[in-house]
């Protein structure tokens, strides 16, 4: 912090104090608590979105319903049921929805409460994913990984678990394994990536306009800017489902397969991985139509980033180093704050 | 529509905002010489103000365009600020500065009091702005930029919560004598024990609970900065969270709560979560 004395005819002072200015440390999150950082502003995004006007109009009650159709009726019915509710109580419940997910960022960004704010973020991403998207269209054949399958607010949940503060894994090669140990978390990768290889290939996805009608849907609404890449990326893909289908099949493949592949391969596929998401984040998802208004998420271009980076190898292996070394890595930790974390 | 209470909500949260401001800047005492003024409060303060008047129409008091000139006074500062702070010390300033939110909480108000205005129709319900009549219809122009503002701003909310939980900021006033604050002393609380200043901030050092820092350019032998000294009676204006404070605070506890620097990050943090919502809603 600098303290400027305001002297008549004094520039030069000023500017000097101005420019010296020393202020607290800043407490210096590590990779998982970034992450963390990360993940808890997405929720407060999809928080403050949720009590944008739409939401409190019957429209939102509607598109709630509307996830029923197509599902089997154990889904089906307690979707249906939930959207009724939500159509007689529309202002209570959508601003306890909305309030619920604001609190859910607060509460990850809160270092003293990040546990119990994980812990209600996964419960609450099983219970939208159940209730408010059905399943994320999985047993229609409506998902792809364009519009966001298996559902992005189920990759909120998975996030959590991978980001849980705790260290169950003695040598972590990466941030994911911390919570769950490196075998679980490679398992969880290649089930999800590979589950989005299967919604590439679905027949809905490979008709020769599926992705390209899939951009276009997309595209109301939206600034002109991000419009015009719609439209450069639908034009590419026009009438081409079935050879962009494989192409994203191919790419999904190799991004699930990553986490096993050696250090160098590995940090390629997730690079690759990242710069998927986020060319799907713009293109087909239109940041989540966030700026078409209406949207209660930015869909799953900055999740699955945020994934990718909980698998980026480690520099070193904690569990390996030297002792001295750990001590003195403990000794950061703790100054950090992160013991407060990890009790 | 979203309902008219949660805006009163908000508008109350900054008006809460305001008073807290204005206390802390009623207790720098900025009409006695060598007294300490933060800008940050001051910020905050006409922040608050004007962010109640657009929540709230019944709240609003300067027009339009008076509050663009108040930001646009503002940003120049908080550019010229952000500037020197990069100086010293480099990106770490857009990150980890206290100027540079600032900056971009100026920016905010000021595209949301001009993107209100050329539209003027759509944007009847900015109260503040065009004196219409609820908020509950806020409307703005290019939402990318809006959306830009907000997702800096939620970074730094995020970031700012972090940190205030990490004990970054300390819960108690800096309790610095104004003579110490002459003499070059840290003024504020917030202030981390400089290396090799101990003996001399170790009243700063008590409200901070956090890390200390190292490499600040004070003198290793008195504390003080090179150039400090400030004996000619004039005033200190300082950009950053800290705590206001010349011995014990008025108040008591209460008042040691209120000029901490922690308290002073909470309204910063309210401040942008309120404005972020402020943004998205009126995309």
């Amino acid at each position: 912090m600098s303290q400027v004395a305001v002297t008549p005819g004094g520039r030069a002072a000023l500017r000097g104090r101005l420019g010296s200015e020393a202020r607290a440390a800043a407490v210096r999150p590590d990779t998982r608590r970034a992450l963390q950082l990360g993940l808890a502003a997405v929720w407060l995004l999809d928080g403050v979105l949720q009590y944008q006007p739409f939401m409190y109009t019957k429209a939102f009650a509607q598109s709630l319903a509307g996830t029923a159709a197509g599902n089997p009726s154990v889904i089906a019915r307690p979707i249906t049921w939930d959207a009724n509710l939500v159509q007689h109580h529309l202002v209570l419940i959508n601003t306890t929805f909305a309030t619920v997910q604001l609190l859910l960022g607060l509460g990850i960004a809160f270092r003293p409460t990040v546990r119990i704010a994980l812990a209600a973020s996964i419960a609450w991403s099983v219970g939208v994913w159940l209730f408010g998207e059905g399943l994320g269209g999985v047993l229609i054949g409506g998902a792809s990984p364009l519009n966001g399958a298996p559902g992005a607010v189920i990759i909120y949940g998975l996030l959590a678990v991978l980001l849980w503060p705790a260290d169950r894994a003695p040598s972590a090669p990466f941030i994911a394994a911390r919570a769950v140990g490196a075998h679980v978390a490679r398992a969880l990768w290649l089930v999800f990536w590979l589950s989005e290889v299967y919604f590439a290939l679905i027949p809905a996805n490979r008709a020769p306009q599926a992705v390209n009608a899939m951009i276009v849907r997309m595209e109301g609404g939206e600034p002109g800017w991000l419009a015009a890449i719609q439209r450069g990326g639908a034009s590419l893909v026009a009438n081409q489902g079935l050879a962009a289908s494989v192409a994203l099949a191919v790419a999904l493949a190799l991004i699930a397969v990553g986490v096993y592949l050696p250090r160098s391969l590995a940090k390629a596929t997730l690079v690759l991985a990242i710069v998927l998401a986020l060319v799907i984040w713009v293109v087909a998802q239109a940041l989540g139509a966030i700026l078409a208004s209406g949207a209660t998420d930015p869909n799953s271009g900055p999740l699955l980033v945020l994934l990718a980076l909980a698998y980026w190898p480690a520099r070193t292996v904690i569990g390996r180093q030297p002792a001295a070394g750990r001590h003195r890595a403990a000794a950061v930790l703790a100054a950090a704050g992160e013991a407060e974390l990890a009790r | 529509m979203t309902p008219a209470w949660i805006f009163d909500l908000l508008a109350a949260l900054m008006l809460v905002v305001a008073a807290v401001s204005a206390v802390r800047l009623v207790a720098a005492r900025p009409w006695r010489p060598g007294s300490v003024i933060i800008d940050t409060d001051i910020a905050h303060l006409l922040m608050a103000i004007a962010m109640a008047g657009v929540l709230a129409s019944s709240l609003s008091t300067l027009p339009g365009t008076a509050w663009e000139v108040i930001f646009g006074v503002m940003i120049a500062w908080y550019v010229f600020r952000v500037v020197l702070d990069a100086r010293a010390n480099g990106v770490r300033a857009l990150a980890g500065g206290h100027c540079a939110p600032h900056l971009v909480h100026s920016g905010a108000m000021l595209y949301m009091f001009l993107a209100a205005t050329s539209s003027a129709g759509a944007m009847a319900g900015m109260a503040g702005m065009s004196g219409g009549p609820a908020s509950a219809m806020l409307m703005l122009s290019d939402p990318t930029l809006a959306f830009v503002f907000a997702a800096i701003l939620i970074g730094y909310s995020i970031w700012d919560l972090d940190q205030l939980s990490g004990k970054r900021y300390g819960l108690a006033s800096a309790r610095v004598p104004l003579v110490q604050v002459r003499a070059g002393v840290p003024a504020m609380a917030g202030v981390p024990a400089m290396a090799g200043a101990e003996s001399v901030a170790e009243s700063v050092a008590g409200a901070f609970s956090g890390p200390r820092h190292a490499g600040a350019d004070l003198d290793p032998g008195t504390g003080s900065r090179p150039d400090s000294g400030r004996a000619d009676g004039s005033h200190v204006v300082a950009c950053g969270d800290g705590a206001i404070g010349d011995g014990a605070a008025a108040g008591g506890a209460i008042g040691e709560f209120l000029l901490s620097p922690a308290v002073t990050v909470g309204c910063r943090i309210t401040m942008s979560v309120a404005m972020v919502f402020m943004l998205l809603i009126a995309i």
